[in-house]
Order: C-alpha cells, then structure tokens, then sequence
C-alpha cells in the first residue's frame, strides 16, 4: 500500500526550479534513501513534503490525505515527522524540552511520558543531560536528540536529511542502527536523504538517485551502489543509460 | 547616602518600566522577527481608553473611573485586543514578507493610531489622575520615595517572574520560546503557528497596558507622543540585549532605565536637556562595540 | 554585443531625462493655470521631490532602512536659516551664535549648499559609526540618531530657538526653484546608481554574503551613498524651511520620516522612477484628502471627511500596498527610453552575429 504518494511536483525559489514535475511513491514500512549530487533537488523534495516549502505545481498525498497546500503543522498533526539537515535543535532549551516541543499535538498524557522514558532508554546519554541546554550537546548527541524530538510526535512517517552530516562514520554506524531499529519496534515509514551511496547500500533499503530537480534513477541500494548510474548522476552522462538498469 | 537611595530607586523603577516595554517587543521579534514600532501606540491607546473620546481640554475619566482591580483587567485586555486585532488586520498577511516590509507596515500601522487618537481626543496632552495617592512619598532608608515607585518595582518584579514562570512552566510558553529559537522547526514540529503568534502579541499589548497605567499614574498625562519615546528606549534595550532574547532585553532596560537616570543626576545642569542625546550616543557606542548585543543567548548563531 | 551594452548604458542614463520632462511638464502646467494655491503645492511636492530621491540614494541602493533622514533635513534646515536671517532678528532669537554666524547673512543659493554640505558631513560622521552595524540594528540606530538630533534641536535655546519656532525666513522657493533643485537630484541620484560604487552598492543589497565574498567593500560604498544622500537630504530640509518661512524642530521628526518612508515605499524602493512616482501618487493623495477634509459641497449637502484621514488613510494605503505590492506601484522597474536608432542597431548587431 502506498504510504507517500508524490505526483508530478515542482518546487522554485523564485526563477529557480529545484524539484521539476517529480513523481515518487513510498509504501507502508519501506526505507527509501534519496541520493545525488549537490543541488540535485533532495532537501527541497523533503521539505515540499514536510510542506516548509510550498510547491508550484503537483500533489503530494499521505495515506489518502493531500498534504499540498497544508501548514507545516498540519501535517505534522497527520503523522509525518522531520529529522532536518543540520538537526536544528532549539539549542537555548533543555534536551527535555526539545522532546515535549512536539508533543503539542497529543492529547496521550501518559504516553508521553513512556515515549520520553523510552527515548532515554536508548539513548541513555540524552537522559543524563536531560536538564541541559541542548546547544552544549555533541553533534552525535544533537543528532540523537533530533531524531527521538521527531519520535515525539507519535509519526508514522518521518523524513531524515542528511543524517551523516558533520558526524565521524562511527557515530553515523550508531545513528542507523538506531533509525533502524527504531523503524522495526514501530513499524516506521522512513525517506532518508543520504550523500553517500555505500552508506545507503550498508545500510539496505530502495534507491531514489537524483540530478537537477528529477529522478534519474532507482533500485535496491545495494545494487545501485555498484553500478555506474552514480558517475553518471555525479559526472552528468546521459541518464538514460542509468534508467535503463532501474 | 540619602542621595544615593534615592537614586537607587529611581533607578529601579524607571528601568523596570523601560524592562517591561522592552519585553513587549523582544517578544514579538523573538517569535516572527517583527519590530513593531506600533508598541508605543498601543501605550498611548490604553492610556486613553482611560478617558472619554472628546477633544476638549479637560479629560473625563472613563474607564479610569472603575474600581482599580477592574480597571487593571479590562486595561491589560485592551492592551491584549489591540496587538492581536493588528496581528489579524495587519501582520498575518505580511508573514512571508521580509522583514523590513513587516518593521515598516508597523511604523504605518503606528501612524494610523496615533492619528486616530489624534482625531478622537485631540492634539493637547491632557491631565488626568489616576490613583494620585499613590504619588504620596514614603520614607525609606533616609529617602522619600513616591508610593508609585515602589509598586513600579515590585510590579516589574511580578511581571518578570510571572512571564518567566509562564514561558518556563506552561505549554504555550515552550512553545514561544521553541518558535522564537527556530519558527520553522517548531512549526514541522506541530507547533501551531497561529495560536502561538496570537499569544505573543497578547502578551506584548498586554505588557504595553501595565506600561501605560504606570506612565498614566506617574505623570498624571495622557498625550499621544507618550508612547513613542519609551518605544524608542525600549528598542534600544531589545537592541541591546541581543534581539530576541528575553532577558536580555529586560537587563539592557533596567540598564538603560539606570543610565538615564544616572545621567540626569551627574550631568552639568547646562546639559541635562540634553540627556537623551548622551543616551542614544551611548547606545550607538554599545551597539558598535558589540553589534550582537551586550547579553546575548547562548544558542545565537551567526547572523549571516 | 558592444553595441546592447551601449544600448542599455543610454537606456539607464535616459531615466532622468524622462522623469525630468515628467517634472516639468506639471510644472509648466501648473504655471499655465496661474492658480497660487496650487504653484505653492508644485513647490511643496517638489521639495518631497528632492527629499524622496535623496533617501533613495541610500535605502534604494543599499537596501538598509534609514530613519534618520529627518535629523539630516533639521542639520541643512538650520544650517541655511543661520545664514541667511537678518542679524537683527537672530540677535534676537538665536543669541548664542557665534559672532560671525550672527553677521552672516549670505545669498539663498550658497546658503542652500552649505546646508547640504554641513549635513553631508554630518552623515559622513554619524554613518562612519552606524554602518558598521547591518539589517536591523543598522536601522535603529539611524532611529537613535534622528532622536539624538531631536532632542539637541529642541533644546539648544541660543542657536535652534528650541522648541518656539524660528521665524522670518526669507521664502524664496517656489515651483522653478524646486523643479531646479529636483532635477539635480534626480540627475545626482542616477549618476550615483549607475556609477561603479552605486552598482557595487546594489550588489550588496540583493546579497551581502556573495557581495562581500567577491571583495566588495560594503562599507565605504554605503557610506559614499549616505554622504551623497545628506548632502540632497539637507538641501530639501534648507528648501522646505525657505518654502514655508518657519522652522520647528518638531517638523522634522516623526511625521516626515514617514511620510518620506511611505512615499518610497509606495512608489517602489527598488527603482528611481518608484522614488518620484511615490512622491506624485502620494502627495496628489494628500492633496485630495486635504481637499476633503476641507468639506466639499455636493447638491445642497456639505461633505467633509474628519480631521486626521489624511493621515489615517495614508497610513492605511501604506499598508495596503506593502501587502498587495510589497515592491510598490513602480515594482523596481525604471523609466527608460529606447530610441529607435539604438534598437535598430541591436537587431543588426544580432544578426551579424548568427
């Protein structure tokens, strides 16, 4: 079944196009990773869907629901969540308070205060800082702390961007572990943007390759990683080879 | 050391009242990057609610007249209704306009009140008493100090700590202090936007409607130029204290409020006049020395 | 290729010309009708003219807000006021001046440049230190100058009068004398922005990063641009003093600053052209709704608006195209002409080269 259904969008920035008449669709508890160079369109595509950006043409739909034209805080409320580039925690807040941000919408008392136990559970070093402002913490801590804000609003979807970003590879071994074994515990639906094509193919997942605001390419991670559809994406060679092998 | 008391609570109560209009804005800049150059008129406008729209000389009290604790709460809701209708009218539909759009439809929105206050009561400042018991001095370590005063101080106080408590303890304020970090997060993060937009301007009217029954008792005046000048102050302090940061703007007040009156007290009789002058070069002098302001948040990122 | 950028050179020097004839085909037509009434408001609009523009010089090239413009308008006020009241009546009035200020009474035109002169060094001064703030504290301290120039104009008793007026001045601006100074500042004002430092300038405002990472030195091009805007901005306050004979600190404060802001901002920041458009628009606005508080009389019934809509509805105006038009009426565009010949010449050149 579908999950996340994106058809035909564009997204500019003025005269810009960063996304062109883009169609992607997600099924129910699939790991999606979307790759390609700079400027390829990949956080635009994400923050069009998290609705941070309004799209100029197209639809975007969550299970049944169009999310085009909604505020960010609507569809967070339907059930999508966002780990940003960059993490963006509220660096002057409390790690405790980073959490219960975004549990504005539930109206769960009591199993909030599980998820924020749960949360601390496995991620024991948030639990120790809990009443810390969030800016003192690492990068590896901040990107833990981005993800388990995201878990807080109870998502069923949640969309990554650049998780490795600024992170030493042992720290970003430890955040997928975690984003996956987040994913099996919940049943998550996960659109992860990841630079590099062997982390994607480590980890496992299906394959989004994009160059200049369209897809070029798509396939199981591992295989894809192999193939030359990537110097082709990176270097500019003609796509068609590349859409060829999808 | 009489001098110095006296000084002291001077001091103390003009930089809490400087604090609090300087609150009202970091407020707002902090949650949508607005500088509202309206505050000063939304001071003037809960000033005047106090008396009778007329434009003869003598003012008749109108709401002035009502028992104080009713006066106070109709006063602040005021405050409140003003900053949120012009929200409504005004700023909603300016959200994705840059800022300097939003700071100079606020210098208009301003105009067009101090006009229509204008036009309702006329252009000569008026007398007005409100409480004047509680302009009677009080003896305190060796200095007369005005009843007033003291209430300013410790109204200042219950202020500070309430909206503490407030952005501290309750939802809508980890929501405010979330979207004054990083709108957008907030708002991916399920944070309505409108409802915490509408309850920071409701805060600021609000903080603006204590500032103005403060002023309305100190100086027993209403006059429509009596917001802009403690606007401009209170910018200065919002400036100062790193904008958007909320203690920082109540600590550049109260530093403000005691330069000021520091100055008054220090500067040659030949230059007191020009007091204000010595303070705003003072300001432009802080402002060179440390652009990011003198307390800065700790998150701050470089302004790019 | 050499002939499109000549081309467009010309095309942006022909924006003056046109907003020039613009000026003075109202002028020449107001002159015709030989109404008083009405050659005073000419002169009026036209001292917003240059006042309007001169801001332009600085907000419109480099995007930074300046509320100060008001305080440099009081400086070259004043400046020309000094210099060309009789010493009796200063003698009076002003009796702190220095000795030969008070024997001063020199011509209207060189007094005029002195007081543009004395405001541009002012700004010289003052934007040494504001400029090197940016965005928004840039913009309040300009806020803080404009107080700061306030509160020494309203109680320098010996030398400004304080707050009781200073009167007597010699009124010799009318429409011509306006036009004149108008067009030199629409000239000034494009020279400026088609010049290296102005077009430097304009980079910054679409990007200051990207500006200052290709080695632009935003600073010294923003401080030219506000030294240059002073000089225009104390000219049009001598103009306005000299136009309506009384100078009061208070008439250079709150209520000009917006009205100069709004001027701008309706007509469009981004463009010349916007700069004098506002001004027409706005004041044929104010104009009319001055014209309706006075009352007019429709059938047997008087009409009048209340006083105070004139401001109001200005006001709202401002905010209405803020909203609707955030760019203004001009949207950055300018006036510019594109004689026939030149055209002609670009489609040869085209071809050749296919």
């Amino acid at each position: 079944m579908s999950k996340l259904g994106v058809f035909d969008i564009s997204v500019r920035y003025g005269k810009v196009p960063a996304v062109n008449d883009l169609t992607l669709h997600v099924t129910e508890g699939e790991r999606v990773f979307v790759s390609g160079p700079n400027g390829a369109g990949k956080s635009s595509l994400l923050k069009a869907i998290s609705g941070a950006v309004a799209t100029s043409h197209g639809r975007i739909e969550m299970d049944g629901d169009l999310l085009t034209g909604c505020a960010p805080e609507a569809i967070a409320r339907l059930g999508l969540s966002m780990v940003p580039e960059g993490r963006e925690i509220f660096g002057a807040l409390t790690v405790e308070e980073n959490l219960r941000v975004g549990t504005g919408l539930r109206r769960d008392a009591s199993a909030v205060e599980e998820d924020i136990a749960d949360i601390y559970d496995s991620f024991p070093i948030l639990g120790e800082r809990r009443g810390a402002a969030a800016g003192a913490l690492s990068g590896g801590q901040q990107q833990m702390l981005a993800i388990g804000r995201a878990l807080m609003t109870n998502p069923k979807l949640i969309m990554v961007d650049e998780p490795s970003l600024g992170l030493a590879p042992k720290i970003v071994d430890q955040v997928y572990d975690t984003l996956c074994a987040l994913q099996e515990e919940r049943g998550l639906t996960l659109l992860i943007v990841e630079q590099s094509s062997l982390r994607a193919a480590r980890v496992g997942g299906r394959m989004v390759l994009m160059r200049g605001g369209r897809i070029v390419g798509e396939g199981n991670a591992a295989d894809m990683a192999d193939r030359d559809a990537l110097a082709a994406a990176y270097f500019g060679n003609s796509p068609t080879e590349t859409e060829a092998t999808t | 050391m009489t001098n110095l008391a006296q000084l002291f609570f001077d001091a103390a109560s003009l930089g809490g009242l400087y604090a609090m209009a300087a609150l009202g804005i970091a407020l707002i800049f902090g949650v949508m990057n607005l500088v509202n150059f309206a505050h000063g008129e939304y001071i003037a406008f809960c000033v005047f609610a106090l008396i009778v729209p007329s434009t003869d000389a003598v003012a008749m009290m109108f709401l002035g007249r009502a028992p104080a604790l009713v006066l106070i709460l109709v006063v602040l809701a005021l405050g409140g209704l003003i900053a949120v209708a012009s929200e409504y009218a005004v700023f909603r539909h300016l959200r994705r306009a840059d800022p300097v759009a939003m700071m100079i439809a606020s210098f208009a929105l301003g105009f067009v009140i101090r006009n229509a206050l204008l036009a309702a009561y006329g252009g000569r400042p008026k007398a007005i008493s409100l409480w004047p018991g509680l302009n009677t001095p009080v003896n305190i370590a060796g200095a007369s100090v005005p009843l007033l005063q003291l209430i300013v101080i410790v109204t200042t106080l219950l202020v500070v700590t309430g909206l503490a408590l407030l952005l501290k303890k309750t939802r809508i304020g980890l929501e405010m202090r979330a979207a004054a970090e990083n709108f957008t997060m907030a708002r991916l993060l399920g944070v309505r936007a409108n409802r915490v937009i509408t309850g920071a301007f409701a805060l600021s009217g609000a903080l603006a409607a204590a500032v103005a029954l403060i002023m309305a008792t100190q100086t027993g005046v209403a006059d429509v130029k009596m917001g802009g000048q403690i606007m401009l102050v209170a910018f200065i302090a919002t400036v100062l204290g790193g904008l958007g940061s909320l203690p920082g703007a109540v600590a550049a007040g109260f530093m403000v409020g005691i330069v000021s009156v520091v100055l008054q007290a220090w500067l040659p009789l030949d230059a007191r006049p020009f007091r204000d002058a010595f303070l705003y070069t003072l300001v432009i002098v802080c402002l060179l020395l440390r652009p990011q302001g003198l307390f800065v948040p700790a998150s701050a990122k470089p302004r790019v | 290729m050499q002939s499109q950028h000549t081309s467009n050179r010309i095309a942006a020097y022909s924006t003056p010309v046109v907003l020039a004839v613009l000026l003075l085909g109202f002028v020449v037509l107001v002159a015709l009708f030989g109404d008083k009434a009405l050659a005073r408001t000419m002169a009026e609009t036209l001292v917003r003219v240059v006042l309007v523009v001169s801001l332009w010089i600085f907000v419109g090239n480099s995007g930074v807000i300046n509320f100060g413009h008001a305080g440099y308008m009081a400086i070259g006020a004043y400046c020309s006021a000094w210099l060309t009241l009789k010493p009796q009546s200063k003698a009076l009035f002003l009796p702190d001046l220095p000795d030969w200020l008070m024997q001063a009474q020199w011509p209207v035109f060189p007094a005029a440049i002195a007081g543009g002169l004395l405001a541009a060094f002012i700004a010289l001064l003052s934007g040494a230190a504001i400029l090197r703030l940016s965005g928004i504290a840039a913009s309040i301290a300009t806020f803080a100058f404009l107080a700061i120039v306030n509160t020494v104009y309203s109680n320098w008793e010996g030398v400004t009068g304080a707050t009781s007026s200073v009167v007597g001045l010699p009124r010799y601006v009318n429409q011509w004398v306006a036009l004149g100074w108008a067009v030199a500042a629409i000239f000034a004002a494009n020279l400026y922005a088609n010049s290296a430092s102005g077009l430097a300038l304009r980079a910054t405002r679409e990007d200051e990063v990207a500006a200052r990472a290709s080695g632009i030195d935003m600073y010294r091009h923003r401080l030219l641009s506000l030294v240059i805007s002073g000089f225009f901005t104390g000219v049009s306050g001598a103009l306005l003093g000299h136009s309506i004979g009384v100078l009061n600190p208070d008439s250079f404060y709150l209520g000009i600053t917006f009205i100069s802001l709004a001027m701008l901002v309706v007509g469009g920041i981004g463009s010349l052209s916007g700069a004098v458009m506002g001004v027409l628009l706005l004041s044929l606005l104010i104009e009319l709704l001055v014209r309706a508080e006075q009352g007019m009389a429709i059938g047997t019934t008087h009409f009048a608006l209340p006083s105070g809509s004139q401001e109001i509805l200005i006001g709202m105006a401002m905010i209405l195209v803020l909203i609707v038009r955030p760019n203004g009426v001009t949207a950055g565009k300018e006036f510019k002409l594109k004689p026939q010949w030149l055209r002609q010449s670009r489609l040869d050149s085209a071809k050749s080269t296919n």
